[in-house]
């Protein structure tokens, strides 16, 4: 009885924690949400106020003149900046795991796909950094400029194109981060299928690519929808890497895809030693208003995947 | 599988743990070792890396750890008790001293703030910015290098029709300080509408830039044509090597200067007998017809009531080091970083606040 109870105890240390840090987040960015109210997620301007200005008393709250706090910049570059990811990523991971699962002899499968989910284990620092050093100026050089002039008759790809740091910089690098995702969970359950589901479609004159295409897959795109919902969880809370490409946009919102853009997790670490800098502390809990926001957001996301996830299990085929 | 004596090992092992503990404590506080850590401004950091190594030498006892995160950083951190010397180029505001009346604000040098820009084919010519230029730039109502109000500042220089990409810093800042002083000192309606401080909401203007540092504004207009950017003083090596552009700007005397020596000077000439004791002072648009518009204090933020008695004593002992000029003071260091030693009567005001720390 005693072990079960030290079990018990441990174990539910995990979910409190979870509950604990909602809690904690809730409480500390009360005053932040009493004084925005719902202005703050439509609002366009996040500004302190005058900082070395004396702090006014405004409805019974200290505020520094002029503060006033809207993230709908930041909601928008996060969400902008996930999709480009999610579309980049989705084909490569589904072609990278049919290609893992069909085309490749059993002996290089298991080194390829070590690689693949070795691209997980990459810091996301790391893919700042490269993409700081690589990515950024071949993009302002090279690939840029050639979009805007091939593809510029479709608003929003037109000149100008900027200096490299933005949104679809910040889009090509989280997709790098999240193709591992997709590629191995994919690659996992068609692997799993039973051999029998591949042999009647051979033997009705199949192909290889026309069996995964048509039979294996349609009947794994709960897993599929799971995995891409997990990517998205990932790449809406991906900090560093988008901090060290995006270009860190102040209170704009991105006129063409190459313009510089701010996520809600990257503006948080860039902004958080600005914010202490506020004596009445009304900037620190709006930063903790976007963190509450984000961690709604986050944790409905990766719910949803483990909810998709959790109610298919791919060897009983039902439908398809 | 059982040892032959469980019990015995395991009691061995404890033991030989906190034996292990217990030197390692113990070898701690026998060591003495002061610990001070520096963080903060980007603008002092280069002059603090060159003091540390030569303050080393001849202070064995005490080990100072340097870091550049921005002026910011430096007074939440000194503030917090974090680190024992944040460095700033901004002082604390008057809300924030009422705040923490400990903090001690303490000049250790001069400094000057460059403006930058990358026009290729133009980086050699200093071309001529007044204030409120500079302030139609960063608020988007002069969007093209081409445009009239520059044109007239620079006649005779073939502008490019380019759009304009004005960077500005991300984190807290005492470069953005300074160089939003200048500006409200000059363009009435950005001192009404923005004001000046280490963050502000900066205008949102198309293709703008953030970077974080010194360092990150200097590689960020390196990368980028068409920008321009203010960068502190000591970072003048960097953008020397980069062939960046220099700017010369409008002082109150309506004259156009560069930050050399003579001009800081010159400015710190006519504003240091305005500082107050507690040092909280902006040098910012000094009049003279050769003085530069853009100089500051380099400030130690400092807990008056700083720790333990070892800590406070090694804090002052390193500051007067710092202030005095055959120590920090001294033109070999100042001129690495294109500083400007302290006058003397400003060192005295420097050195009374130094007094003060106490443990």
């Amino acid at each position: 009885m005693k072990f079960r109870t030290i079990l018990a105890v441990l174990a539910g240390l995990v979910p409190a924690s979870m509950i604990a840090i909602l809690a904690f987040l809730a409480i500390y960015a009360w005053p932040a949400v009493d004084f925005n109210g719902i202005s703050f997620l439509g609002g366009m301007q996040w500004n302190l106020g005058s900082l070395y200005a004396d702090p006014v008393n405004v409805g019974g709250v200290d505020i520094l003149p002029g503060a006033g706090y809207g993230i709908l910049f930041l909601i928008v570059g996060t969400l902008l900046s996930t999709l480009i990811a999610l579309v980049l990523a989705v084909p490569i991971g589904i072609g990278a795991a049919i290609f893992l699962a069909e085309a490749v002899p059993p002996r290089p499968r298991l080194w390829l796909s070590f690689l693949v989910e070795l691209l997980a284990a990459i810091p996301s620092v790391v893919f700042g950094l490269w993409g700081y050093a690589v990515v950024v100026p071949l993009m302002a050089h090279d690939v840029f400029p050639a979009m805007a002039q091939m593809l510029g008759w479709i608003p929003g790809f037109g000149e100008p194109t900027g200096s490299g740091f933005g949104l679809l910089t910040s889009g090509i690098v989280l997709s790098l981060m999240i193709v591992p995702l997709i590629a191995a969970t994919l690659r996992d359950a068609i692997d799993s299928q039973p051999a029998a589901v591949r042999e009647s479609a051979a033997a009705l004159g199949a192909t290889r690519f026309e069996t995964v295409w048509r039979v294996i897959l349609p009947g794994l795109r709960p897993i599929l929808i799971g995995a891409c919902v997990l990517a998205t969880g990932r790449a809406l809370g991906e900090t560093m890497a988008v901090l060290m490409v995006s270009g860190n946009a102040l209170n704009t919102l991105p006129q063409t895809i190459y313009a510089p853009v701010s996520t809600m997790a990257a503006f948080i670490a860039s902004q958080l030693d600005s914010a202490l800098q506020d004596p009445t502390g009304l900037a620190v809990r709006s930063l903790a208003e976007i963190a509450l926001v984000l961690c709604i957001i986050s944790i409905a996301v990766n719910a949803a995947a483990r909810l998709i996830l959790a109610g298919f299990d791919p060897r009983d085929r039902r439908g398809a | 599988m059982y040892t032959r004596h469980p019990r015995r090992w395991s009691k061995f092992a404890l033991l030989g743990a906190v034996a292990l503990g217990l030197a390692t404590a113990g070898g701690a506080s026998a060591a003495e070792t002061g610990r001070l850590l520096e963080t903060g401004s980007s603008l002092l950091y280069p002059l603090f890396n060159i003091w540390v190594p030569v303050y080393s030498k001849s202070h064995a006892g005490v080990q100072i750890t340097t870091q550049s995160t921005g002026s910011g950083t430096g007074i939440s951190e000194s503030v917090s008790g974090l680190a024992q010397i944040g460095a700033s180029d901004a002082y604390l505001s008057n809300a924030l001293e009422k705040q923490h009346p400990e903090m001690l604000n303490i000049p250790l040098a001069i400094s000057s703030q460059m403006v930058n820009y990358n026009l290729p084919g133009l980086n050699g010519e200093h071309l001529r910015f007044s204030g409120p230029v500079l302030a139609g730039i960063y608020q988007g109502k002069i969007t093209k290098w081409s445009d009239p109000e520059i044109a007239k500042l620079n006649p005779g220089v073939k502008l490019p029709d380019n759009t304009i990409v004005p960077v500005h810093r991300t984190d807290g800042s005492g470069d953005t300080f300074i160089f939003t002083q200048y500006l409200s000192d000059t363009a009435p309606d950005w001192a009404k509408s923005i004001a000046y401080g280490t963050t502000i909401s900066w205008p949102s203007v198309n293709g703008a830039l953030g970077a974080e540092g010194n360092q990150g504004m200097v590689n960020t207009v390196n990368q980028t044509p068409y920008s321009i950017a203010y960068i502190g003083i000591s970072f003048k090596g960097a953008t020397d090597q980069d062939k960046l552009g220099e700017a010369m700007l409008e002082n109150r005397a309506g004259k156009f200067v560069l930050p050399t020596d003579a001009t800081v000077q010159a400015a710190a000439n006519a504003m240091v007998a305005k500082t107050p004791k507690d040092e909280r002072v902006s040098l910012i648009f000094a009049s003279g017809a050769n003085s530069y518009p853009i100089i500051n204090y380099e400030y130690a933020i400092i807990k008056s009531n700083a720790g333990d008695a070892h800590t406070a004593q090694d804090l002052k002992t390193f500051l007067r080091w710092a202030l005095n000029s055959g120590g920090g003071n001294a033109a070999s260091f100042m001129q690495q970083v294109s500083f400007v030693p302290l006058p003397a009567s400003v060192r005295k005001l420097s050195d009374a606040q130094v007094a003060k720390i106490g443990g």
